[in-house]
């Protein structure tokens, strides 16, 4: 009985990862092709992949073309990262409903880049300045966090709700750093707020690949201490693992996997919280099979969320486009409520 | 295989849990912890799995100080039952008996190798638990966790079981049964059993040694036929209580409470 249900698990692990693989090199052709340029796909994929070697392209027809292929990688990278993060979260709280923002760090990481673009504007022009002063403003949330619900008890219904009290107090703050930074930066600062992928560039890319790919790796290769420590504080112990230390470990990944995102893309909700559910339904909870597929997943939702935008914009004519984080609340609304009449019901 | 625990001293913040405790336990008996509610029976157990830090005292297993034995060692020695398990995020119980194996292996390993499954397979049909190995942790009955969690601890394959009142939820038969599976395990292949529990009867049934707490002291200790008195078990848990001979074992009836709740 042991062995073939194990052997079922993986089997489902495996049809998971080939099907989400099929459907994001789907999407993402897909997220190529289209574009407000309405430019022929056909010219674009040329573009990234025969200009490599040494096949004649318009220069117009290349900005596009890039435009297009960091503005899709961008959102397959957040969406995995955000994604993962949120998985993290998840099971460093024990709690289902968790998300990459429950510790408020996307306020203060928020609010770090905006003092960072008000002070230092020339520094912010490289992303990498960027995602580091993102990445201090979330582990300051973590601290603030975490010091917060130890001073009120240290479990984890105080640390949910500290973090609901440092995301009030830094959202409000961020909200006005934010509005005096959108004269700095002449972008609204709704995109900062509620995420866009539209303004990635190719170049920046590298600092949100290789640390996604990375930290990805660095939580698979210790999937061990964190299913240990889902069943307790106590149990984690007894199998040898020390539980503040994994939890620690796993809420810094967490940080700067959000932090990374924030710099890039801005806020994006609900990735973060459906993508983990998604997955551990398809594969269980074991973190081993879990995470690549949180990855996938979230990678998946947040490309077709970008196509959407694309999509709006392209036939609803406005100005300007949807932020991303609209179209994600739009799609995973309906799945949190979901979630919660299945919570109530239980 | 031994344990031997000298002056033991615990303490929770400002309050005192155990005082000047020691104890030897050996291998292939089953000794039981009894004491009336807030005793000190789980901090006991708790502290030589070293889940708590005592401020005084020593344990040693096999001759070997416990501190002195790293975590992921004394993981593969020591298997500690505890009564709840957090299962908040959904999990089968496939993958939970699974986490009973990670102290065999390296932390990163990533392949399940076949003898863990075989390991699982095997407990969870003897503890009856095999059609529920699909199941989510959150959709049993707490009897079942109960097994599950016993099953645990079994497939850890541990030198030393501490059960944390493991008949707490358990119906008539599988408190027998489990119990005298644990007792039949424990003696074939000689491990070092301390069980913590409420139940007199079930202590009197399946004893080899009994200890008795009290306000984080020992108050007695010995075989059953020793430490089983009527004058103790009434002061210790202000019961009155029978003893009664039932094939040649001192079983106790607990009947009826020596200070009346009054209305
Ligand atoms: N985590 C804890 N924090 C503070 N005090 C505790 C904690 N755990 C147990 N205690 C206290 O220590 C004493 C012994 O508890 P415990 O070992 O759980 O008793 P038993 O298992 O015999 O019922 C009790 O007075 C209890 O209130
Ligand atoms: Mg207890």
């Amino acid at each position: 009985m042991a062995l073939p249900l194990y052997e079922r698990n993986i089997k489902h692990f495996f049809i998971s990862l080939t099907s989400f693989t099929i459907l994001i090199v789907f999407m993402f052709v897909l997220a190529l092709s289209l574009g407000p340029a309405m430019l022929s796909p056909h010219k674009v994929f040329q573009a990234i992949f025969l200009k490599p070697f040494g096949y004649a392209v318009d220069d117009s027809v290349n900005v596009i073309a890039m435009l297009r292929l960091s503005r899709a990688l961008a959102s397959l990278l957040c969406g995995a990262s955000l994604a993962l993060a949120g998985l993290l979260m998840q099971t460093i709280t024990r709690n289902p409903l968790a998300d990459p923002y429950i510790f408020g760090l996307s306020s203060t990481a928020l609010t770090a880049i905006a003092l960072g673009i008000i002070l230092a504007p020339n520094l912010m022009v490289h992303k990498a300045y960027v995602v580091i002063v993102s990445f201090l403003g979330a582990l300051t949330g973590y601290a603030l966090t975490l010091s917060l619900s130890k001073l009120s008890g240290g479990t984890s219904l105080a640390m949910v709700l500290a973090g609901i009290a440092i995301a009030s107090l830094f959202s409000g703050a961020s909200h006005i750093l934010l509005y005096v930074v959108q004269q700095v930066i002449k972008t609204p600062y709704v995109y900062l707020l509620m995420g866009s992928a539209s303004t990635v560039l190719l170049k920046d890319l590298y600092f949100l690949a290789f640390p996604t790919i990375i930290l990805t790796i660095l939580s698979l290769a210790f999937f061990k201490p964190l299913n240990a420590y889902l069943y307790g504080d106590e149990y984690a112990k007894q199998l040898g693992f020390n539980p503040t230390l994994v939890r620690d470990f796993a809420a810094s990944i967490a940080a700067l996997l959000t932090a990374i995102t924030i710099a890039f893309v801005g806020v994006v909700g609900f990735i973060g919280l459906a993508a983990p559910h998604i997955a551990r339904f398809l594969t269980g909870s074991d973190h081993k099979f879990a995470i690549p597929i949180t990855t996938l997943v979230g990678a998946l939702l947040t490309l077709v969320a970008d196509i959407v935008v694309k999509l709006v914009s392209m036939f609803a004519g406005a100005v300007g486009e949807l932020p991303l984080g609209v179209v994600t609340a739009v799609i995973g609304a309906p799945f949190l409520a979901y979630l919660i009449i299945k919570k109530v019901r239980e | 295989m031994k344990i031997v625990v000298n002056g033991l001293e615990v303490w929770y913040n400002s309050t005192p849990a155990l005082k000047n405790v020691s104890l030897k336990v050996s291998g292939g008996e089953m000794t039981f912890v009894i004491g009336p509610n807030g005793a000190g029976k789980s901090t006991l157990l708790k502290t030589i799995a070293s889940i708590v830090k005592p401020r005084a005292g020593v344990i040693y297993i096999d001759g070997k100080l416990i501190s002195s034995i790293s975590p992921k060692e004394l993981g593969k020695i020591v298997a500690y039952v505890e009564p709840h398990i957090s299962k908040s995020i959904p999990s089968t119980v496939l993958e939970f008996l699974l986490t009973a194996r990670y102290p065999h292996h390296s932390t990163l390993s990533f392949t399940t190798p076949r003898q863990d499954l075989e390991a699982v397979e095997k407990v969870s049909k003897q503890l009856n638990i095999e059609h529920l190995l699909s199941r989510r942790l959150d959709q049993l009955s707490s009897g079942e966790l109960q097994r599950v969690l016993i099953a645990r601890a079994l497939i850890q394959n541990p030198k030393a079981l501490l059960l944390d009142e493991p008949a707490a939820f358990l119906d008539l038969r599988y408190r027998l049964e489990v119990l005298d599976y644990v007792s039949s395990i424990v003696k074939v292949n000689k491990v070092i059993c301390i069980v913590a529990i409420h139940d007199l009867y079930l202590a009197s049934l399946y004893a080899d040694k009994i200890i008795v707490l009290d306000y984080g002291e020992v108050v007695a200790a010995g075989t059953p036929d020793e430490v089983l008195k009527e004058e103790l078990l009434e002061k210790v848990y202000r019961v009155k209580v029978h003893i009664v001979n039932i094939n040649g074992r001192r079983v106790v009836i607990p009947v009826e409470p020596i200070e009346r709740i009054s209305l």
